[in-house]
């Protein structure tokens, strides 16, 4: 430690040391002088003798001058400075060589950012590794990830070897009245040990606890600021929700957005009634969350639960045997899958995507570098011949590397910041978790040290070069060039597979945009309210006032609105049919009159519900033509009786089948209620048809019928149906850019290999021509070896897309991944390219005057 | 046997160093050379020169200290000489030394044990 500072000081003191150091060995030479003078030598004699006892002077002013300093990283920085120095006087290098990386860097650390947030460490939330979501499944009914019934809750929280705490989640939202203005509150309704399951702790006030009744709240960190102006003060005033008074007793920490809209959260008390094992598979509006207990892993806890279930089916087949035979399950999956949902395959996509080009752009750089330093053997001789080691000249052919990286990445670390702040721009269901990603330090290093990484990568292939020719007194020419080729077509290769994919994927979406949903989707406008507390008539009025209202062709009203949310998936029942119990699984709709006409989808048999269908009359439904060809085939479903919700009802009328969730998958059977009739659900949907947007009309509508009620969520259908695209959308723009990027660089790549073969062997093409070969086969001679690696590349592609196809074909509509017309047709595409790249620079070559060439020796 | 220089030097000369100042008292830098040569009876001859990037390191641990003098011909030349913590620091390795040849003198005294 104390060498330590002494070196570090002694550092400043260099001149003056050096100077005492040369007065020192002075001394010395003249005192060994005397001595061998006094035994009778002569003075030239003496002070050769002097000198020779002494050894080297050089060496021993270098041996001291490494006694100070810190020599290694002196020599370092001054390594440093040439490989700076170096750069700047060959611009166009440097600066593709740094465009490169900061492109691939870029990239590659925009799309972890976004990996981080959504699925490796999900929504940012610290403790959240232990937690698993707990989602119900019928098989054989083909409802996969459902929410549960308190049952399931009750259980999970029984198995206390697997788990530490579990939590049950359902979704609220309120009208909030302050200060004489209405506004919605989104948030859910949670057992006491939710946030006790994600490791969370208040940051003011508390949680909640067994003994809290429903009328608390904790307050999301962002509600807290917007809407509070962050008063400390706010714990322990009240709020008044749906016209309830709320006891605010804690506020949650900012890191804490689970589920990422929500505002609020309080209790949630399960009557003991919801609890019971007769309610599995009803009310199924839960959302489980589960802590494993330490030492528990993801597969030790799925198979607890597993054989929990096995336990239940053996009993239930031998009573009723109604769940085992829809094949029911519960299943237990990590938070960051159930977070990324759909997410995670284009996720893992375009990381591999930008993974390729980088590597791309790694393995051009290092074909440019490799190029350089051929051309830099002179100066490598005469540094070996002064006695630099090779060691030292590889690590200074490192430096420059780690500085063409370093450069790189900070250029990368922009561009990833920039293509993040763009993402907001992508809307798609879900697409509020985008929100939370952000550059923070750690991905900040992430990018910077992948940017030097990668700057180590390209640069060991001049330094591999370079030991490689020290060690061999001749030029490995054909060694060199088998590395390029194999980069070459490792590059062409790359860029293959991901035009392929780009092309399927535009493909899909192709096919998919030319769905007709089954509605007219065109000219309406679609918006959300809650529902007023005591006013029955509301939704009468309200229609009534649309429907009258200059420029409304017609209104209805709805739940839910087709490609905003899904409806209540429920079994039903057909009267006088011989299966006992659920025959299947329908969406349940409730509308008003006019649904039909307003979305323009025909009737195909019946009549519409009319208003003469009110609370006292018999209840009725209308069911669409999935389920009359379903359950009622070749029969008039009209006059039969089908209970969903709350007893039978009488089928009035058929309509058409519509697409409802995403263009490309089948909807379910539907059936239609009036509200009138089946009054539900606390909020519902306006649709107006009109010629232009009806935001305006709508928003002063309601306010007139019941100034207390809050509209949001405005929006056209076309709108939200354009929202499914979304993901597809913003997909085929990045796979495209990173497509294009990586078929440049390979192109590039392959025009440099090939103009370094004509380069090098110039002298022998002057050769052939003089002895009389014709240019075509100069040509040939040449073009053979790019084309060798170019093909190889396209071969190692089509490999690559058979192997990953059927991972591939999850993100397919109506496109086979192994396409053989898409396949063709990039195939030729690049070969032609691949062509172009080889041919230019051998062109030159043909027309080669071997008199010139011969005597240029 | 001529011990090899590289193998006895290089691990000692900052041992022989302090030795010999302590023995001596301040010296200049040719006067260390001389004296350790002397000492070994010319069995160790170094390469006189190594001795100035040694009295560095030596100077830098704090174990020597120099002070600019006269030498007899009266020519101005630095001297060093050993501090409180050098002496410390002969000890602890004159100890080393003494414990490892001990060990080693164990080994080459053995003799070949009947089977």
């Amino acid at each position: 430690m104390r060498r330590f500072a002494a070196r570090l000081f002694s550092r400043f003191r260099r001149s003056r040391l050096e100077r005492e150091l040369a007065d020192e060995v002075a001394a010395h030479l003249e005192f060994a002088a005397a001595d061998h003078r006094a035994k009778g030598l002569s003075d030239e004699d003496a002070r050769a003798a002097a000198l020779r006892q002494f050894g080297g002077v050089t060496q021993t002013t270098e041996a001291f001058r490494d006694g100070y300093g810190f020599p290694a990283l002196e020599r370092a920085w001054r390594d440093l400075l040439f490989a700076w120095r170096l750069l700047r006087r060959q611009p166009l290098f440097a600066a593709s060589a740094i465009v490169t990386v900061a492109l691939g860097v870029g990239a590659n650390t925009a799309v972890v950012s976004v990996l981080q947030t959504v699925l490796l460490n999900p929504l940012g939330l610290r403790h959240a590794d232990r937690v698993v979501a707990v989602r119900t499944q019928f098989v054989k009914l083909q409802l996969l990830h459902g929410e549960t019934s308190g049952v399931e809750f009750r259980e999970v929280q029984s198995l206390t070897d697997a788990f530490s705490a579990a939590s049950a989640m359902e979704g609220r939202a309120w009208t909030w009245r302050a200060k004489d203005e209405a506004s919605r509150l989104v948030g859910q309704a949670v057992t006491p040990d939710f946030f006790r399951v994600f490791g969370e702790y208040p940051a003011s006030g508390r949680f909640f606890t067994p003994e809290d009744n429903e009328f608390c709240v904790v307050l999301s960190d962002e509600l807290w600021h917007t809407r509070f102006g962050a008063d400390p003060s706010a714990v322990g005033r009240t709020m008044t929700l749906d016209n309830s008074s709320f006891l605010i007793v804690g506020i949650a920490s900012p890191g804490f957005r689970f589920p990422t809209n929500a505002q609020l959260w309080t209790p949630l008390i399960l009557e003991p009634g919801r609890l019971l094992d007769s309610e599995r598979g009803r009310n199924r509006s839960l959302s489980v969350f589960a802590r494993r207990k330490d030492g528990v892993s993801e597969a030790q806890a799925g198979e607890r639960v597993r054989r929990y279930v096995d336990g239940l089916m053996l009993d239930d087949a031998a009573h009723s045997g109604e769940f085992s035979r829809n094949g029911y399950g519960i299943e237990i999956t990590n938070f960051g899958r159930y977070i990324a949902g759909d997410l995670r395959r284009p996720l893992l996509l375009l990381w591999g995507a930008a993974s390729i080009v980088l590597l791309t752009g790694c393995a051009n750089i290092a074909g440019l570098l490799l190029a350089r330093s051929s051309g830099r053997r002179r100066e490598m001789a005469i540094r070996i011949a002064v006695g630099a080691a090779s060691s030292q000249i590889v690590r200074q052919l490192l430096l420059e590397s780690l500085l063409i990286g370093a450069l790189g990445g900070v250029a990368g670390l922009v561009v990833a910041a920039v293509a993040l702040s763009l993402l907001t721009h992508l809307t798609f269901p879900d697409s509020g978790i985008l929100t939370l990603v952000s550059l923070d330090s750690r991905l900040l290093l992430y990018g910077f040290g992948l940017a030097l990484a990668s700057g180590l990568l390209f640069g060991m292939a001049p330094a591999i070069q370079l030991v490689r020719q020290s060690q061999s007194a001749q030029l490995n020419h054909s060694r060199n060039r088998w590395s390029r080729d194999l980069f070459v077509a490792a590059e062409v290769c790359g860029a293959f597979v991901l035009i392929v994919m780009t092309t399927l994927l535009l493909r899909s979406l192709w096919a998919i945009v030319k769905i007709d949903p089954g509605f007219d989707s065109q000219h309406v406008t679609t918006a959300f309210f809650l529902k007023p507390e005591n006013d029955p008539g509301f939704f009468d009025r309200l229609q009534s006032t649309l429907q009258a209202t200059p420029g409304v062709q017609s209104a209805a009203l709805a739940n839910p609105v087709p490609f905003a949310e899904s409806g209540v998936i429920a079994g039903f029942a057909v009267k006088n049919r011989q299966e006992q119990g659920a025959l299947g699984n329908a969406e349940g709709f409730q509308i008003t009159p006019g649904y039909f006409q307003t979305l323009r989808i025909p009737f195909l048999r019946g009549r519409d519900l009319a208003s003469s269908d009110t609370a006292t009359s018999p209840p009725v439904c209308v069911i669409d033509s999935r389920l009359a060809a379903q359950f009622f085939p070749g029969q008039d479903p009209v006059g039969q009786e089908i209970a969903m919700f709350n007893g039978w009802a009488r089928v009035v009328g058929v309509v058409a089948a519509v697409r409802r969730t995403s263009l490309e998958s089948d909807p379910r059977p539907a059936i239609y209620y009036s509200f009138a009739q089946i009054p539900f659900f606390p909020w519902a949907a306006v649709l107006v048809r009109s010629n232009n947007s009806a935001e305006t009309i709508i928003r002063a509508t309601v306010h007139d019928t019941n100034p207390a009620v809050p509209v949001y969520d405005v929006r056209s259908l076309e709108e939200r149906l354009g929202a499914t695209l979304g993901i597809r959308r913003a997909m085929i723009m990045l796979l495209s850019a990173f497509g294009a990027i990586s078929l440049l660089l390979a192109i590039v790549g392959l025009y440099g290999v090939t103009a370094q073969v004509v380069s090098e062997r110039t002298r022998e093409i002057g050769l052939r021509i003089a002895l009389g070969a014709r240019p075509t086969q100069i040509l040939l001679l040449l073009m053979r070896h790019g084309l060798r690696s170019g093909v190889f590349g396209l071969l190692l592609g089509l490999g690559a897309v058979v192997y990953t196809q059927r991972w591939l074909a999850g993100m397919l509509y109506n496109v086979s991944a192994l396409d053989p017309i898409t396949l063709g047709v990039v195939m030729s595409g690049v070969l032609m390219l691949v062509l172009m790249a080889v041919w230019l620079p051998t062109r030159r070559a043909a027309g080669i005057e071997p008199q010139q060439v011969l005597r240029h020796d | 046997m001529a011990t090899s220089k590289s193998d006895l030097v290089a691990g000692t000369l900052a041992l022989m160093i302090l030795k010999t100042l302590e023995t001596v008292g301040s010296l200049h830098g040719y006067a260390i050379a001389r004296r350790i040569e002397q000492i070994s009876d010319s069995q160790i001859a170094l390469n006189q020169g190594t001795i100035y990037p040694a009295l560095l390191r030596l100077e830098q641990e704090g174990w020597i200290s120099p002070k600019w003098g006269e030498s007899e011909t009266g020519r101005r030349v630095k001297f060093y000489a050993i501090t409180r913590t050098g002496k410390k620091q002969l000890r602890t390795e004159q100890g080393d030394w003494e414990r490892a040849a001990g060990i080693v003198a164990k080994f080459v005294t053995l003799s070949p044990t009947k089977a």
